[in-house]
């Protein structure tokens, strides 16, 4: 029997694990030099990094005196001042309510994330009672509890708000944004195109600032509300700015064919607005708008500056103390785990969401 | 007597220099179906879109079921919810399954209920035999397909008037058939139509008139028999003979 040219399989890339080592990491003698040194290093910093971080470290305050001499990391500090990292200036007795309010805002922004939970509906109710928990939480007043003033807020859980107040109070507003800037009539169009471009132009800090100092030289006292409602609001601003733009990019990727057989239905502007182009124009923005959602997560640290004591400025008050001075290394490594892991969640829930939104959708 | 499904009365159309449209004057009886036709640019699909206000015009009047066509905007939602329209590209929304793209447009447009609508577009699926599809996505069909979800998504209105432009012009020959089947029905069951095609057998066998559009100008109004045997103007037989090629 004549054996046709059978075609050639690929070399089976599973006969050897040596085999694809050395077709990839031991071609040449040079090639296998760099392997061995490059392989080396990244061994030793993982062992010391893991040394550092774990076997020699020192966990417990009862044992702090070996920190600092040939011990690894000094974690006592974290067990000594978590609550400080994460409850700031809140009062020690009632940082219960502080940890419940966190617990609340997280729960929040995971079920708000449930596509399931996506209706005009469910979601505006979802927001305002989970705000709302978390004031009467942290505020307090009501129900027997003692009231706890803005000022005193801090911590993670004054990062989880300012985060999840930027962001809710900042996407309908670029909603509006990014409709008034499409509107068939000039002038409206006009005078949001310029807003948003000076709010882009001007630096969060300034804006930020303007809203602590100078509104309330400008404002009539009733209407100034407290410090973190004015800096919230003014983050939201800016925050809508950008994402106003990131919507409006969405929007502009429709075919005007999709608008055009809505109003050939006879459906209401809202309901365009609503039901056809927002969906779509969401789901082709996704990467951006988690990205803004990201970048703006890391951006509330700036609220230190004007003399709010979120996680950052909590941190670094441990440090700034004569007792945990010299643990600043261990303080700066939680506080970027603490970010990480906020962070990276809503990176992973972004991979998620575009994985699921391909699936029957070209 | 009724009064005519629709009245153009010298209606024109300027895009900045070009005049895309010249002084057209034309009058579809109810139950009627008129194919428009023409070469490309020649104004077709931009009068077919003044009717239901997808395309302002300039100048001239226009009547759609008795509604004045124009600026106001509570007339143009009347006419919108009275008269059904297919694109050349079928627009169904891609993020809602095949049912739902049939059952929302009649709760915003109607207010139905959403059991009613659910009933309703049950019923047009059916009847545009694309039924089995309604789980589906519309990436997930043909184009044959999609322009019938796309009729069924506009009959679930009960439209009085339905206007199509080029509704095959996009689809791969095999599925031409399928498309143009459909429409025979709904021409055989005294729904005025309105279409824009380059269907020469559709609309010998299916239109009361063809009308001819050159340049933006309706260059001759007949039967489909009399205009394709006799043509009268040169522009007419020039195009007819280019499609027989």
């Amino acid at each position: 029997m004549v054996v046709l040219s059978q075609p050639e399989r690929p070399p089976a890339s599973n006969d050897s694990a040596l085999g694809w080592l050395r077709k990839n990491f031991f071609r040449s003698w040079s090639n296998a030099l760099f392997t061995l040194a490059f392989g080396g290093f990244v061994v030793w910093a993982l062992l010391s990094v893991v040394d550092w971080m774990l076997l020699d470290a020192v966990w417990r305050v009862a044992n702090r005196d070996r920190c600092g001499h040939d011990a690894g990391a000094c974690w006592a500090v974290i067990e000594d001042r978590w609550r400080l990292i994460f409850f700031g200036l809140y009062p020690y007795e009632e940082q219960w309510r502080s940890s419940l309010a966190c617990l609340a805002i997280t729960l929040t922004i995971v079920v708000s994330c449930v596509p399931a939970f996506w209706s005009a509906r469910r979601l505006p109710v979802l927001w305002l009672a989970g705000l709302g928990i978390f004031f009467v939480l942290m505020h307090g007043g009501v129900a027997g509890l003692p009231v706890v003033t803005t000022e005193q807020w801090g911590g993670l859980s004054l990062t989880l708000f300012i985060f999840a107040s930027v962001f809710l109070l900042g996407m309908p507003l670029a909603v509006l944004f990014a409709l008034a800037r499409r509107s068939s009539l000039p002038v409206i169009a006009m005078v949001t195109g310029g807003f948003i471009d000076i709010v882009r132009s001007l630096p969060l800090l300034t804006i930020l600032f303007a809203a602590a100092v100078v509104i309330p030289i400008l404002v009539p006292d009733w209407l100034q509300g407290s410090k973190l409602a004015r800096v919230i609001v003014a983050f939201a601003v800016f925050f809508a700015a950008y994402q106003a733009e990131i919507i409006r990019a969405g929007l502009q990727s429709l075919s005007t064919g999709q608008e055009e057989a809505a109003q050939a239905l006879g459906m209401p502007y809202w309901s365009v607005v609503v039901d056809i182009l927002l969906p779509q124009a969401f789901r082709n923005t996704l990467p951006s708008t988690i990205n803004q959602a990201v970048i703006t997560f890391k951006e509330t640290s700036i609220v230190t500056v004007i003399g709010f004591f979120e996680v950052m400025a909590s941190g670094k008050a441990v440090i700034g103390t004569d007792e945990w001075g010299a643990q600043f290394i261990e303080i700066y490594v939680f506080l970027a785990l603490v970010y990480f892991a906020f962070v990276f969640g809503l990176s992973r829930y972004g991979a998620w969401l575009e994985r699921r939104m391909r699936v029957g959708h070209g | 007597m009724a009064e005519p499904a629709i009245i153009v009365e010298g209606l024109q159309k300027h895009y900045g220099a070009h005049h895309a449209l010249r002084d057209i004057s034309l009058t579809v009886a109810a139950g009627e179906t008129v194919v428009v036709c023409g070469p490309s640019g020649s104004g077709k699909s931009t009068l077919i879109r003044c009717m239901n206000g997808l395309e302002t015009y300039s100048e001239g009047r226009l009547r759609v079921l008795g509604h004045d066509v124009g600026d106001d905007l509570a007339e143009l939602s009347a006419v919108r919810r009275r008269v059904g329209m297919v694109f050349q590209s079928f627009n169904l929304f891609p993020h809602l399954k095949v049912l739902e793209n049939c059952v929302l447009p009649q709760i915003r447009s109607l207010r139905r209920s959403r059991a009613d609508a659910t009933i309703e577009a049950v019923k047009q699926l059916e009847r545009m035999r694309v039924d089995i599809h309604a789980d589906k996505y519309p990436d997930q069909i043909s184009g044959g397909q999609k322009q019938r979800v796309a009729l069924a998504r506009s009959l679930c209105l009960h439209p009085e008037v339905m206007l199509f432009d080029e509704p095959t012009s996009a689809l791969d020959p095999e599925m031409i058939a399928e498309v143009l089947d459909v429409m025979r029905g709904l021409a055989a069951q005294d729904m005025t139509i309105l279409c824009v095609t380059h269907e020469m057998g559709f609309a010998r066998s299916v239109a009361d008139r063809v009308v001819f559009m050159a340049d933006g100008r309706i260059v001759e109004i007949a039967p489909p028999e009399s205009i394709f045997s006799h043509p009268r103007h040169k522009a007419t037989r020039d195009f007819f003979n280019a499609m027989r090629a």
